[in-house]
């Protein structure tokens, strides 16, 4: 039993800490998050050249081979940095279907591209009716002699606006909550019936509402078997939780440690507002729930990446937590920043945004604890 | 980063499994005889009786995480009762700043369990702000005796116990904390007088101790005159991290299900009521989590290292959840959890009203939660202090 990191995940840790460091001030992030893309293609293609793209992906077509602990250092700093790149929809999401499910000529054809930074992916899971349930699917996809034709509307699409492919989620077969009947697909972005309604969101993000309007797509681009898709949307939502609590216990640590240091600063009533009793305590609550999520994060991470069973409850304990504490956290930060804690100016609103959006992806605080519960 | 034991560690789980499995009280058994017979076999196993102690004084020198096992394994098991005050909190101090005397003196009936302490260290006046103590110590003239005088509060066991560890002032100038020795004396001599305090839950656990001009020989003085505060702070860290009780948490918890599943309602039972549920599980996931800070803080010991930021939270975040599993458990109980003393209802509510008006102690010993918050404030997150 230890924490401890081997060398190659401690070499790992340090470049994404720098590059974070050196390149993720709250200006620059603005200034890429108020044009489009929303991202810095500079920025991504760093990502290539460091190795990030490909982490997670098997050797044998050119990855890593990273797994969960691996994913969760580099989430962490992206936390902290507030990193505005695809890399949640492009490489966790959409890249752990396509590797999970997709067959040796997709993966041949499109991983590449994605591992080295030309091609990017999103990931069409939610609609509108379904609210957090996975295997609350409408939109249809029925057989024709070349392949299936798609009909129905994704919601909250992360960067499908960039994306070249979309993974989205289908029924074939079966009523409008069954697990069985549900199958995953690769469209292209620009085929023809493919409709995007891009947005920003409240993080800086973007998104987009994706219609398909009788949208053909071959045989060949189906992830997975027909049908059979609902494993590996689970699996692929429980890679995005580990990720987003990771992203989500950087965000918190810089959010408790700004107002640490901004409290220390501020005289009030002759006095460093830290002095003051009652925000020393309010911190400490801060401070104790960032490392009960840093808790929580390792104990899932691990069990996940050594396929201990209860590592699906325990993966609903996680995002349940870090719902919570997210909430507590930004809004405390907040708090004791006073009237400042309110602009744009400061960057502790722009983690608390995104604290929001993590807690109402892939299911919020509540959700967990009812799956957690049950 | 690993979660599993070592084949080595798995090992030492079976070997205290099969220990604990063989010397299992066993119904209807003299449980004195029992219990010295155990504490023998444990001592016979290289210090199992005294698992916290260092190597060199007789302890098996484990590491953190046979410790952890050892939390865990007997958190299951009925161990011998056994009063922390000796084994778990004097002990340390007689290592870290007693005389060799005073070690061999008094250690070896410590771990024999033949003399029972208790700590004096609470008073009327000095609660939480435990540095403003006035149980007032005078150096005769000729340096050879003491003469105590004062008033101890909320002192544990002293009813049943032979001897007290004490702090007293033997300064009023200066920084209040340097004026602060700390001393031993026995409790069954005139001049002391015990006067029990019942406490909410009704039962006779702690005390009020009067101490009047009681003569203490200058050789039951551990380190120096005045330094008192320093050994006295060094154990109450150690306490603080001792008190998480999450292992026996973990146990708690999954018998508060089981008495809450036993509790009919319609076809299900109390655990299908969603806000009861609800309850129970936002508590398990603070408990796993818990589980995991106490894993960091371990692994961090086991490296060699200092204790990370995540270990100040134990205490806090341990006693809260035994409060919360006490609460939930008179819940269960519902009307039934009025009943004071008399077997009606459910057996599990007969005694959980009691416990959880026990359990509000929890937040208050061992340094009060508030200044626990304090105490992490300035340590951990360095805020100047000043309270305002």
């Amino acid at each position: 039993m230890n924490f401890d990191l081997s060398s190659e995940q401690q070499l790992l840790k340090d470049s994404v800490d720098r590059f974070v460091a050196d390149n993720y001030s709250l200006e620059a992030r603005i200034k890429v998050t108020d044009a489009e893309p929303g991202f810095s293609r500079d920025n991504w293609k760093s990502f290539a050249d460091l190795g990030w793209l490909a982490l997670p992906f098997e050797e044998g077509i050119g990855g890593f081979g990273g797994g969960p602990i691996e994913t969760m250092l580099l989430m962490e700093a992206f936390g902290r940095g507030l990193v505005v790149e695809p890399y949640l929809a492009s490489i966790v999401l959409g890249g752990g279907a396509l590797r999970r499910g997709a067959s040796k000529t997709v993966k041949d054809s499109i991983l590449p591209g994605v591992m080295d930074g030309m091609r990017q992916l999103a990931f069409g899971y939610a609609e509108e009716q379904a609210r957090f349930d996975l295997d609350d699917v409408v939109t249809t996809a029925k057989a024709d002699a070349n392949g299936f034709v798609l009909n129905g509307t994704k919601s909250v699409v992360q960067n499908a606006a960039t994306a070249d492919h979309i993974v989205v989620s289908a029924r074939t077969s079966g009523g409008q909550v069954d697990r069985d009947g549900i199958t995953l697909f690769l469209i292209d972005a620009k085929a023809a019936g493919v409709e995007r309604d891009n947005y920003p969101t409240v993080d800086g993000l973007r998104a987009s509402e994706v219609k398909l309007t009788n949208v053909h797509v071959d045989r060949d681009r189906l992830i997975g078997e027909v049908g059979k898709g609902y494993a590996i949307l689970e699996a692929v939502a429980n890679d995005a939780i580990l990720a987003l609590s990771a992203e989500a216990v950087g965000a918190m640590e810089v959010l408790y440690k700004d107002t640490v240091e901004y409290t220390q600063q501020r005289q009030q009533f002759g006095h460093a507002l830290s002095e003051f009793q009652v925000l020393q305590h309010r911190m400490v609550e801060m401070f104790m729930e960032y490392e009960q999520c840093k808790s929580l994060l390792f104990r899932a991470t691990l069990e996940s990446a050594q396929g201990i069973p209860t590592a699906q409850r325990t993966i609903h304990a996680l995002k349940h937590l870090v719902g919570k504490a997210g909430t507590f956290i930004g809004e405390n930060a907040v708090q004791l920043h006073g009237g400042m804690g309110m602009t744009e100016e400061l960057r502790i609103g722009h983690y608390f945004k995104r604290l929001l959006v993590i807690d109402a992806q892939f299911g919020n605080a509540d959700h967990h604890l009812q799956k957690f519960a049950a | 980063m690993d979660i599993d034991l070592s084949a080595a560690d798995l090992a030492f789980r079976d070997e205290v499994r099969d220990f604990l499995r063989t010397n299992a009280y066993k119904p209807g058994a003299d449980y004195t005889v029992w219990r010295d017979q155990w504490f023998a076999k444990a001592a016979a196993q290289g210090g199992w009786d005294v698992p916290k102690w260092p190597k060199q004084f007789g302890g098996p020198g484990w590491t953190p995480t046979q410790h952890y096992i050892w939390e865990q394994e007997t958190a299951t098991a009925m161990l011998p009762f056994d009063m922390p005050f000796g084994v778990g909190m004097l002990a340390p101090i007689l290592m870290g700043y007693g005389s060799k005397e005073q070690q061999d003196r008094f250690l070896p009936d410590i771990r024999a369990r033949k003399v029972n302490w208790c700590q004096g260290y609470s008073e009327p006046g000095a609660g939480s702000d435990l540095a403003s103590l006035k149980t007032k110590a005078e150096l005769s003239a000729d340096g050879k005796t003491y003469t105590v005088n004062g008033t101890k509060i909320w002192t544990t066991a002293a009813h049943m116990a032979d001897w007290i560890f004490c702090l007293t002032r033997t300064s009023d100038t200066g920084k209040r904390q340097e004026g602060i020795t700390f001393l031993l004396f026995p409790m069954k001599q005139p001049g002391i007088e015990v006067k029990p305090i019942i406490t909410l839950g009704g039962s006779h656990t702690v005390n009020m101790v009067h101490i009047n001009d009681v003569k203490v020989p200058v050789e039951n003085r551990i380190g120096e005159e005045g330094q008192g505060w320093t050994y006295a702070k060094g154990l109450l860290q150690h306490e603080r991290t001792g008190l998480a009780g999450i292992s026996r948490s973990l146990v708690a918890l999954e018998k508060l299900k089981e008495q809450a599943r036993s509790v009919k309602r319609g076809n299900g039972s109390l655990m299908d009521e969603p806000a009861f549920r609800a309850k129970v599980a936002a508590l398990e996931v603070d408990l796993m989590a818990l589980e995991f800070t106490e894993l960091r803080s371990l692994a961090a010991a086991s490296a060699g290292g200092a204790l990370g930021p995540e270990s100040s939270i134990m205490k806090l975040k341990g006693t809260e959840i035994q409060q919360r599993i006490a609460k939930l458990t008179v819940e269960a109980g519902g009307i039934y959890s009025a009943g004071w003393g008399h077997p009606v209802g459910p057996k599990f509510a007969r005694n959980g009203m009691a416990s959880y008006l026990s359990s509000r102690a929890y937040t208050i010993y061992g340094g009060a939660s508030e200044v626990q918050k304090d105490v992490i404030a300035k340590n951990v997150l360095g805020i100047k202090s000043g309270k305002k």
